[in-house]
């Protein structure tokens, strides 16, 4: 299991498993329930190169690594159109990012800068990996006490997101981290204090 | 024996012991992970020898029957032979996405043209058994991941 920002992830090559360079990650597409990673839109190689008609859901994702997204062959990948409507129409990173994440108690915790995902292949045989939402960078609020610096703070399985604000358990507070390398076990602490599946 | 070891054998025909060519260069097959040609240059009739086509691979020299082993390749080594499926300075990614380095040499056994190992240069070190090979494309050279 490995966690990432998601701005980390845009930009990667798409590359099969033959090593052609065949697109490159645009933006992430989310779940409608906004705790897992539903697809890539993409963009041709290259500096002139615009976003491409093609997707790739997450299924079709044979490894995400450091350095690159391995795919099967080209033929796995699909057409944005059919993949949108399947994830609901929803959730470009365009969406969350810059979004007001507020506590269940009404406290402003800060704006969302990034998106932390778990990518887990383990699963790659049976066709189980997962790519779980699993916690955001936000530029810190003064309720957090470290207000304008870069936060990372865990999220439940599930949240609920308008567009404008995203909403967390109050004790998410309790759970911040700096990096991370620690971050997976923060965010695991969590989601076990929550009762839910960690 | 290494790539770069091999490169500047001479290509000597058996018939007439002359000398018909020099080795520059060799085209690899991703699928059966070995040496399918070699390419051969200051020769009359073509650019490539075919891996069937030689009778030694030796220390020194490689060794044809005469110079018609020499030729085009035929297709299946036309397509392999292009730039873009060349394994040599290009990155080293494994089947999980991660960049291991890039190939500054490849160990083959001249016996039967299997690729042993692809030993990486420059922010890598160390070499990757040859069995791991899964495919090379324009990108990268793409490696099974280890378990």
């Amino acid at each position: 299991m490995r966690l990432m920002r998601t701005s980390e992830i845009t930009r990667r090559p798409v590359v099969t498993m033959a090593g052609e360079d065949v697109a490159q990650i645009k933006d992430v597409v989310y779940a409608a329930d906004g705790g897992s990673v539903e697809a890539f839109t993409l963009a041709g190689r290259g500096v002139f190169a615009g976003p491409l008609k093609k997707g790739l859901a997450w299924g079709s994702v044979a490894a995400l690594g450091t350095d690159a997204v391995m795919i099967r062959d080209e033929t796995v990948l699909e057409p944005v159109k059919a993949m949108l409507a399947v994830a609901g129409g929803r959730g470009a990173s365009g969406d969350v990012l810059g979004s007001q994440v507020l506590s269940d108690a009404g406290v402003d915790l800060g704006v969302v800068r990034d998106v932390i995902v778990s990518v887990d292949m383990s699963g790659e045989t049976t066709g189980r990996s997962s790519c779980d939402v699993v916690g955001y960078e936000i530029e810190a609020s003064e309720a957090l006490g470290t207000q304008g610096e870069l936060v990372l703070i865990p999220l439940p399985d599930t949240i609920a997101a308008s567009g404008e604000h995203l909403m967390v358990p109050a004790s998410a507070k309790e759970f911040v981290g700096r990096d991370l390398a620690g971050f997976g076990a923060a965010v695991e602490a969590f989601r076990a204090q929550l009762g839910g599946p960690a | 024996m290494l790539f770069s070891q091999a490169k500047g054998h001479k290509v000597v025909a058996s018939s007439t012991a002359a000398t018909v060519g020099k080795v520059s260069g060799f085209v690899v097959d991703p699928v059966t992970r070995s040496v399918v040609a070699v390419q051969v240059k200051k020769a009359e009739k073509g650019d490539f020898l075919r891996w069937a086509d030689l009778v030694a691979f030796g220390a020194d020299a490689v060794t044809v029957s005469d110079d018609s082993a020499i030729g085009d390749g035929g297709p299946d080594v036309s397509a392999l032979a292009g730039k873009a499926h060349r394994v040599l300075g290009k990155r080293v990614l494994t089947s999980g996405g991660d960049e291991l380095g890039k190939v500054a040499d490849v160990d083959f056994d001249p016996e039967t043209g299997t690729v042993s190992a692809l030993v990486l240069g420059k922010g890598g070190g160390g070499e990757v058994a040859g069995e791991r090979l899964i495919g090379i494309g324009s990108y990268a050279v793409v490696v099974r991941e280890t378990p």
